[in-house]
C-alpha cells in the first residue's frame, strides 16, 4: 500500500496538469506584471525599463490614484463593518424564527448568485437623476413634486466620500450580505443546543446567550467572512463599471480596479496599469495577513 | 529513473495540452486568419474595377475581409449606422463569391481599446472606422494604417469628392509610416451647431444670437418665460467638451501653440472660456451634471428645453424619433462669437467618420472596394437625405427629401471659414482629451478655472512638453 | 394565578417581538424582490413611456424587447458562449483540481505540503494583477478573441479553491478503504476513480457550483479578452446595451431579464442545495 502511494510517476501525473497550468497562467504572469510595472510600456510598442518611475508617479502625482485608493479603502471598511453587523443580525434573527426561515434565507441570498453586471445596470437606472427613485419620491410628494430637485445619487461629487460611493456601497451590501449571513448561520447552527439549554437553566436570557455564547463561538467565522469581504471589496469592479457610465464624474468614483482598467485598456498604458495591479496584489496580501493575525482563529470544541 | 521522471512530466504536459486544445477546438472556432504581414501587393486597384462582380468568376477562394465599426450594425437605430450596414450588405451581395466582408462591432466607448487589442494581436481589421485625431495619427505613424494616395489617384476616385479639403483630417505621416499622405477616407461630415426651438424663442421674444452676450440675453428671456433655456449633458463628456472647445476657439486659442508650448492651459483665453461656461451654466437644466446625452437630448425633442448644442447627427434623430411636426419648429444657428475677441467667429467644429485600411491586409483590393461602397452615390445620397450629415462627394441629392434642418446646417457649414475638430480628439493623446473634458466638467460644477485647469496643465508638463 | 399571569405576559411579549422580527424580515424581503419585479415590468414597456412614468405598469406588453435583445443584441449567442465556457471550465477544473488534491491528500511525497501552500497563495492573487501580462501573452499567441483564451484563466482561477476543498474531502476518506482496494489489486489510478471520486461527490457539487456561478458572472477578463460579437459572454454582451449616443433602456432591461432568469430558475429549483453548497465552499475557503 505504502509503496503504491509513493509511486513517483503517479504523483507527477496527478499533480502536473494543475501545477503546470497554475504556474504558466498565474505565477509567471505575476512575475511578468512586476517586470512590466517597472517599464514604460504602451500598447503596440516594446516595453522599456524605467525603474520605479511608475510607482513614484502613482504615489506622488496621480490624483486619480489617490481618489481610487481612498474609495477602495472606504469600500473595504464599509463592507467589513456593515456585512459583519447586518450579517450577524440577520443570522441571529433567522435562527430564532420558526416559520419561513428557509424562504427568507433564500430570498436574501439570491442576489449573490446573480450577475453584478446585470444588477449594476438595474441600479444605475434606479438612481438616475430624473427617473427611478427620484421620480417615485417626487410622485409621493417629496422635493415639492419635482424630481429634478432630488439628490443626484450617482452624480454628486461633494464631500470626502462622494454620494455615489455611498450608494454603490449600499448596493454592494444589498447584493452580498446574504453571503455573510449564511456563513454566520452555518456556524451558529453548528453550535450544540446543549450549550444553550445549559445557559437557560443558569438563567440566561436569549439576548445574553447571544452575546456570551454565540458571538465568541463564531469568532473563527468572523475572520473568514472578514477576509472574504476585504479581498472582495478590494477587487470590486463590476458594479462600479456598470453603475457609473464611462466619463461621468471625472474619475471621482474610481476604485483601484477601475483605475487599472482605464489606464491599461483605455489609455493603453500597460506598464502603468501593471504597477496598479501590483499594488492591488500587495494590498490583498496585507489584508489577509492582518485579519488572520488580529481576529484570532482558534476554534472551540463544539 | 531520471528518464522515467522526464517522460512522466512530458506525458502529463502533453495531456494538459491535448485537453486544452481539445476544448479549444470545439469551443472556439479559429478567429480571423492570423494576419501575417503579407507583402502588400501594389496591384492597381483599377484592375478590379473592370472585372464584373459576378459570382462565377470567383474560381477559387472568396477573399474574406473584416470591417470594424463602433456601433452594432444589426441592432443600431442610428440612421447613419443603418446606412453603413446598407453599404456592407450591398458590397457582400455585389461581390458574392469573390469578396466577403464580416463586420466586427463594438460600442463606441470600447472601440479604440478593442481596436488596439486587435492590432496588438496582429489581427488588425482590414478596414476600420476612425475619427481623425490623435488616435489616427498613431495608426499612421506606426504602420498600422495604409497610405491610400495611390488608390485615390488611380482611377479618378479622388475627383468624385467635393474638394481636396475633405481629406485634410485624414492626412498624416510627417513623422513616420509611409511618409506624408492620406491615410483615411472621410465618409461624411457632421458640423456642430446650435439647434433651437423657434416656437419658444418667439414666445419669449428672444432673437437668434450673434454674440455670446446675446446668447446669454436670449437664455435669460427664455428662463423668465419659464422655459429651460439649454439642455446639455455634462455626464457624457464630449457634449460639454464641444461647447468648451467652441468657447476656447472663439476666444482665439490655437491648439498648435499649446502643443508647441508657446502658451499653456492657463492662457487667459482658456480661463475666459471657463468663465463663460460658468455664466452659461446658469441656464442649463438642473440635472445637467447627471444626465447622459440621451436624457439631455430627449429634453429638447420633448419640447422641455429651448436650445440644444449638438452635432448635425441630431437631425437624423429629430426626424427619426420625434413627435410629428416637431421638426418644423427646429431652427439652427452657428455658435456665437465672443464679444471683444478678435478670433474668427466663422470657424465650425466638424467631425468626419473616416475609413482606414490595414497596412497588413492580405486583400487590399477587396478592402478598397469596400471603402468605395461607403462613398458611392447611393451611400452619399443616403447620408444627406436620410442621415442628415453633409456628404463628402459630388452627389446630387434631393433637397426636398432631405430634412429641412440639413439645409440650415449646410448654410452654417458653407459660411464657415474653416473647420476644427472636437477638442478631446484633437489633443496630444486620448488621455489628454479625457483630462481636458474632466477639467471643464469641474469648471461647470463651479471650480475656479484658474485651479480647475491644473490637471491638464500637469498632464502636458509631464507627457507632452519635454 | 400569578404564575399563569407572568407566563401569558411572557408569551405576549414573545409574540410582539416575533411580530417585529417578521415585519422587519418581510420589509427586507420586499427590498430584495421589488427591484427584480421592476425589471420584469420595465422590460415589457417601450422606451418613451418609460421616460415619462418609470414606475407605471406597461400599457401594452412589448415582447419585441425580448426578441430584439435575444437576436439583435446577440444574447442568444452570448448565452451559448457562457454555457460553453462555464461547462468546459467546470469539467476541466474539477478534473485537474481533484487530481492534484488526490496527490496532495493521499499520495505520499515530501513536497506535498509545499505544493498545497503554492496553490493556496493563488487564492490571494487578484485576477486584475495578471490581466495585463495574460492579455499581452494571449494576444501574441492569437488567443485573444477566442473562448479558449478566457477558459484557461477561468480554469486556473477555479483551481485553488477546488484543490483546497477537495483535499478536505479526500482527507476525510478513511485510509482503510484505500487499503482494501489495494488488497483487491487496484492500481493507484484505479483507486482514484473507484474510491476517491465516488466518496467525494459532495465536494464535487460544492466546487462545481462555486466555479460555475463565479465564471457565469465574470465580467473583467471576458471584457478585456473578447471584442468579437460572436464570442462575447453574457455579462459582456449586457454592457453593450448602454450606448454613448442612444440607450434603449427597455431593451436593456429585457436583456437583464434574459441574463438573470436562467440563474433565478435554477436557484428557485435548487435554492437549498445551492445556498448550502456555496456556503460550504466559502466556509472551507
Amino acid at each position: 500500500m505504502d509503496k503504491l502511494m509513493r509511486n513517483k510517476k503517479a504523483i507527477i501525473l496527478f499533480i502536473a496538469p494543475a501545477l503546470i497550468l497554475f504556474t504558466a497562467v498565474l505565477f509567471i504572469p505575476v512575475c511578468k506584471a512586476v517586470y512590466y510595472s517597472l517599464c514604460n510600456y504602451k500598447i503596440n510598442y516594446q516595453p522599456k525599463y524605467i525603474g520605479i518611475k511608475n510607482y513614484v508617479m502613482l504615489f506622488t502625482k496621480d490624483k486619480t490614484m489617490a481618489i481610487a485608493f481612498r474609495n477602495s479603502m472606504f469600500f473595504m471598511v464599509f463592507s467589513i463593518v456593515t456585512q459583519l453587523v447586518f450579517g450577524l443580525i440577520l443570522a441571529a434573527l433567522l435562527t430564532n424564527i420558526k416559520k419561513g426561515r428557509n424562504l427568507f434565507k433564500n430570498i436574501y441570498y439570491l442576489p449573490c448568485v446573480l450577475s453584478s453586471a446585470a444588477l449594476g445596470l438595474l441600479w444605475m437606472f434606479v438612481f438616475m437623476p430624473r427617473l427611478g427613485i427620484n421620480q417615485m419620491l417626487a410622485s409621493l410628494g417629496f422635493f415639492n413634486g419635482d424630481c429634478t430637485l432630488g439628490p443626484q445619487w450617482l452624480f454628486a461629487t461633494d464631500g470626502y466620500i462622494i454620494l455615489p460611493i455611498w450608494v454603490i456601497s449600499f448596493v454592494a451590501l444589498w447584493q452580498y450580505v446574504g453571503q455573510s449571513m449564511m456563513l454566520y448561520m452555518a456556524q451558529i447552527s453548528g453550535i450544540s443546543s446543549d450549550i444553550y439549554e445549559a445557559s437557560y437553566i443558569d438563567g440566561c436570557s436569549k439576548k445574553q446567550s447571544f452575546f456570551y455564547i454565540t458571538l465568541p463561538l463564531i469568532k473563527p467565522m468572523v475572520a473568514t467572512a472578514m477576509s472574504l469581504n476585504a479581498i472582495g471589496s478590494l477587487k470590486f469592479f463590476d458594479l462600479i463599471y456598470n453603475m457609473i457610465p464611462e466619463g461621468f464624474l471625472s474619475h471621482k468614483a474610481d476604485v483601484i480596479a477601475t483605475h487599472l482598467y482605464t489606464q491599461a485598456f483605455k489609455f493603453s498604458k500597460l506598464g502603468y496599469g501593471s504597477a496598479i495591479g501590483v499594488i492591488l496584489l500587495v494590498l490583498c496580501l496585507i489584508m489577509t495577513v492582518i485579519i488572520n493575525k488580529f481576529v484570532k482563529t482558534e476554534s472551540y470544541d463544539m | 529513473m531520471k528518464m522515467k521522471k522526464f517522460l512522466a512530466v512530458c506525458l502529463s504536459a502533453a495531456m494538459t495540452m491535448s485537453l486544452l486544445s481539445a476544448c479549444g477546438g470545439s469551443a472556439a472556432a479559429p478567429a480571423a486568419p492570423a494576419a501575417e504581414p503579407a507583402a502588400t501587393e501594389e496591384a492597381a486597384p483599377a484592375a478590379t474595377e473592370e472585372e464584373a462582380p459576378a459570382a462565377e468568376e470567383a474560381s477559387g477562394e472568396v477573399q474574406e475581409i473584416t470591417f470594424m465599426i463602433w456601433d452594432d450594425l444589426e441592432a443600431s437605430e442610428d440612421l447613419i449606422t443603418k446606412g453603413y450596414k446598407n453599404s456592407v450588405d450591398r458590397f457582400n451581395k455585389d461581390f458574392e463569391g469573390k469578396y466577403h466582408c464580416t463586420p466586427i462591432t463594438t460600442n463606441l466607448e470600447e472601440y479604440y481599446d478593442k481596436l488596439n487589442a486587435l492590432v496588438a494581436a496582429g489581427d488588425t481589421p482590414d478596414v476600420f472606422i476612425a475619427s481623425p485625431g490623435a488616435n489616427l495619427n498613431d495608426y499612421a505613424m506606426t504602420g498600422v494604417a495604409a497610405k491610400l494616395d495611390d488608390y485615390l489617384n488611380a482611377d479618378g476616385w479622388k475627383q468624385t469628392f467635393t474638394s481636396d479639403a475633405v481629406f485634410a483630417g485624414g492626412t498624416y505621416g510627417d513623422e513616420g509610416g509611409d511618409g506624408p499622405g492620406i491615410y483615411a477616407i472621410p465618409l461624411n461630415i457632421a458640423a456642430a451647431c446650435v439647434f433651437y426651438n423657434t416656437e419658444m424663442f418667439a414666445d419669449a421674444g428672444a432673437e437668434v444670437p450673434k454674440t455670446f452676450s446675446e446668447l446669454l440675453d436670449a437664455c435669460q428671456k427664455l428662463q423668465d418665460k419659464g422655459y429651460t433655456p439649454i439642455t446639455i449633458s455634462a455626464g457624457t463628456a464630449w457634449c460639454l467638451s464641444m461647447v468648451a472647445g467652441y468657447l476656447c476657439d472663439r476666444n482665439g486659442l490655437n491648439l498648435q501653440d499649446i502643443k508647441d508650448h508657446k502658451t499653456d492651459w492657463k492662457d487667459e483665453k482658456v480661463i475666459n472660456a471657463g468663465k463663460q461656461i460658468q455664466e452659461l451654466s446658469k441656464y442649463f437644466q438642473k440635472t445637467a451634471a447627471g444626465d447622459d446625452n440621451d436624457v439631455a437630448t430627449a429634453a429638447f425633442y420633448n419640447g422641455e428645453a429651448a436650445i440644444l448644442i449638438q452635432g448635425s447627427w441630431a437631425i437624423g434623430q429629430i426626424n427619426g424619433s420625434c413627435a410629428e411636426g416637431f421638426a418644423d419648429k427646429v431652427g439652427v444657428f452657428a455658435f456665437p462669437a465672443v464679444d471683444g475677441s478678435s478670433a474668427d467667429p466663422n470657424r465650425v467644429i466638424a467631425k468626419s467618420d473616416s475609413l482606414c485600411m490595414s497596412a497588413t491586409t492580405q486583400y487590399p483590393d477587396a478592402a478598397v472596394q469596400l471603402i468605395k461602397y461607403f462613398v458611392d452615390d447611393e451611400a452619399s445620397k443616403y447620408t444627406a437625405e436620410v442621415g442628415g450629415k453633409i456628404p463628402v462627394t459630388n452627389v446630387q441629392y434631393d433637397e426636398k427629401v432631405a430634412p429641412p434642418e440639413l439645409k440650415y446646417v449646410m448654410d452654417v457649414f458653407k459660411g464657415a471659414s474653416s473647420t476644427f475638430g472636437f477638442y478631446n480628439e484633437s489633443l496630444a493623446d486620448t488621455e489628454a482629451g479625457s483630462t481636458f473634458d474632466n477639467c471643464f466638467v469641474e469648471i461647470f460644477k463651479g471650480e475656479d478655472p484658474a485651479t480647475a485647469l491644473d490637471p491638464i496643465e500637469d498632464y502636458y508638463e509631464m507627457n507632452v512638453w519635454e | 394565578m400569578t404564575n399563569t399571569m407572568t407566563i401569558s405576559k411572557e408569551k405576549k411579549e414573545a409574540r410582539i417581538v416575533s411580530g417585529f422580527i417578521y415585519t422587519f424580515l418581510v420589509l427586507l424581503a420586499i427590498i430584495y424582490i421589488v427591484p427584480l419585479l421592476w425589471v420584469v415590468i420595465t422590460s415589457l414597456k417601450d422606451d418613451s413611456t418609460l421616460m415619462l412614468s418609470p414606475w407605471a405598469m406597461p400599457a401594452q406588453l412589448e415582447w419585441g424587447n425580448y426578441t430584439f435583445a435575444w437576436t439583435k443584441g446577440h444574447l442568444g449567442t452570448a448565452m451559448l458562449n457562457s454555457l460553453i465556457v462555464c461547462s468546459i471550465t467546470l469539467v476541466v477544473s474539477m478534473l485537474f483540481g481533484s487530481m492534484a488534491a488526490y496527490a496532495i491528500a493521499k499520495l505520499r511525497w515530501k513536497l506535498s505540503k509545499l505544493a498545497m501552500y503554492y496553490f493556496l497563495i493563488g487564492m490571494m492573487i487578484p485576477i486584475h494583477t495578471i490581466l495585463i501580462p495574460l492579455f499581452v501573452q494571449f494576444s501574441g499567441w492569437g488567443m485573444s478573441n477566442t473562448l479558449i483564451g478566457i477558459i484557461i484563466p477561468y480554469i486556473t482561477f477555479s483551481l485553488p479553491i477546488t484543490i483546497y476543498i477537495m483535499v478536505g474531502f479526500f482527507e476525510g476518506i478513511p485510509n482503510e478503504l484505500f487499503e482494501a482496494a489495494c488488497i483487491d489489486g487496484c492500481s493507484v489510478y484505479k483507486m482514484f476513480g473507484t474510491v476517491a471520486i465516488p466518496l467525494a461527490k459532495t465536494g464535487f457539487m460544492v466546487t462545481g457550483l462555486m466555479s460555475f456561478v463565479a465564471n457565469w458572472n465574470e465580467l473583467l477578463v471576458a471584457m478585456v479578452f473578447i471584442s468579437n460579437e460572436a464570442k462575447k459572454t453574457l455579462p459582456v454582451s449586457l454592457t453593450k446595451f448602454v450606448g454613448p449616443y442612444h440607450t434603449n433602456y427597455c431593451q436593456m432591461f429585457a436583456a437583464i431579464m434574459i441574463a438573470i432568469v436562467p440563474t433565478i430558475i435554477a436557484y428557485v429549483a435548487f435554492a437549498n442545495q445551492i445556498v448550502e453548497g456555496l456556503t460550504a465552499g466559502a466556509v472551507k475557503g
